[in-house]
């Protein structure tokens, strides 16, 4: 999703070989191996196996006909439930009992996997869409929920999960804070490359304004939400 | 569009409120122990019938050894060296309460229990050893554990004890002060922390004995 390379990416290798990919990988993830592995440390729970489900969602979210996203996108102006939908979804899966009663209900398990899923495919097909603002809002939300979740997570004395250890809890933490951080930095200079090329544009046609620089020009006058 | 865009992030909202609120008792906790801590509240739950091994038991099985009086549990392991110690000191300064203040007439009897979910090392003997060792008073003070493994991690999952192996070839397990009452139930799970709560609790509950 990250500009130009990912793109071009993308277009090389075909939405609907992705798709195949991405149900590759969900089918891997669901594996009782792959979710051992990943389910055995709280770290790798929460900062592997989730992104992983997620993306698998998005690989698969990419293989839909344009008729269905056509269809999807009437209840999903400028991708507002769908960020919302991903938002509420990451907000409630960072609740510690989730991790918990992840491991030993099946319904949970199920239910976790399906809506990071679903978060994932929501995120595709609503990104784009949401422009920048809607972008830095969702952005500004869900990155210092991320770095709050994970100094709570790294700072508490109390092990929060029954199913491991203290030391696993810290890791956690940091990697959420890490993660929270590096996202926020890389959206900051995706912006700033964004204005400077719109800008350089503006420069050289002085005068006609291209149409598709209403959206990015209401974004770069927003002020950066996030710095966690 | 916008309109059925609005309709959707409604019902997207009010499905994470509803999972959110499920998830946390009405967000009154946010992990699995302060969840089983909050059932178990609400409804005591009767402890299996496991056969036991250990010091002194009135009767071999844990359901009936813990009826007619009321017990401070708490799980721990013989071999530990860690939290158990610390379980270990909570448990010799209950006994020497409740030996300072013996329990009233008509009151039911106050005893204290540690269970060991080592059962294939921790035999009779060996907790024996360990009550000597912590200065157990034999009458107040009782040890046991489960020699049966399948027995053992019915009990374990009964109660809501999880325990899992740590970087030092030691275990790690959440560790809390259980009250059991007369009749043989889990009623209340307090934490290491609130020694005299837990102590308080349990001299109610055995006051109020009809």
């Amino acid at each position: 999703m990250n500009g130009h390379r990912g793109r071009k990416l993308i277009a090389l290798l075909g939405d609907r070989r992705l798709a195949w990919l991405g149900l590759l990988l969900a089918a891997v993830l669901a594996l009782p191996a792959a979710r051992a592995l990943l389910e055995a440390s709280m770290w790798r729970h929460m900062v592997l196996q989730y992104p992983l489900w997620m993306l698998a969602g998005a690989l698969l979210a990419g293989g839909l006909s344009a008729h269905a996203r056509e269809r999807l996108a009437r209840w999903n102006a400028s991708g507002i439930s769908g960020l919302l939908l991903a938002g509420t979804v990451l907000a409630v899966l960072m609740i510690p009992r989730v991790l918990d009663l992840a491991l030993v209900a099946p319904a949970v398990e199920l239910a976790k996997c399906s809506a990071l899923l679903t978060a994932g495919a929501a995120l595709r097909l609503s990104w784009r869409q949401a422009g920048l603002v809607a972008q830095g809002f969702f952005l500004g939300n869900m990155l210092l929920m991320g770095a709050v979740v994970g100094q709570l997570y790294a700072q508490s004395p109390l092990r929060l999960c029954n199913a491991y250890l203290l030391g696993d809890q810290e890791r956690l933490g940091q990697w959420l804070t890490a993660i929270s951080t590096m996202v926020a930095l890389l959206w900051l200079a995706q912006v700033f490359w964004w204005v400077a090329r719109r800008d350089a544009d503006t420069g050289r046609m002085a005068g006609p304004q291209a149409p598709q620089d209403a959206a990015a020009r209401t974004g770069s006058s927003a002020p950066s939400p996030q710095s966690p | 569009m916008v309109l059925r865009t609005a309709l959707i992030s409604l019902l997207v909202a009010i499905g994470g409120y509803l999972a959110a609120s499920w998830l946390t008792h009405d967000f009154r906790v946010w992990t699995e122990e302060g969840a089983r801590r909050l059932e178990v509240a609400l409804a005591p739950v009767p402890l299996p019938d496991v056969a036991l091994q250990g010091t002194l038991l009135p009767a071999p099985t844990l359901a009936a050894a813990a009826r007619g009086s009321v017990t401070i549990a708490d799980f721990f392991y013989t071999r530990c060296q860690t939290v158990c110690l610390s379980l270990g000191s909570t448990f010799q300064q209950l006994q020497a309460q409740l030996q300072a203040e013996p329990a009233r007439a008509g009151a039911a009897p106050l005893r204290l229990l540690s269970l060991s979910f080592d059962g294939a090392h921790d035999s009779a003997p060996v907790l024996q050893a360990y009550a000597d060792k912590l200065g157990a008073d034999a009458d107040l003070w009782r040890f046991a554990s489960v020699p049966d493994a399948v027995q053992q991690r019915a009990l374990l999952e009964r109660l809501g004890v999880v325990v899992i192996p740590d970087e030092l070839g030691e275990f790690e397990h959440n560790a809390a002060l259980l009250v059991f009452d007369t009749q043989g139930r889990m009623v209340r799970v307090f934490d290491l922390a609130e020694q005299e709560l837990a102590l308080n609790y349990a001299r109610q509950l055995a006051s109020k004995r009809s």
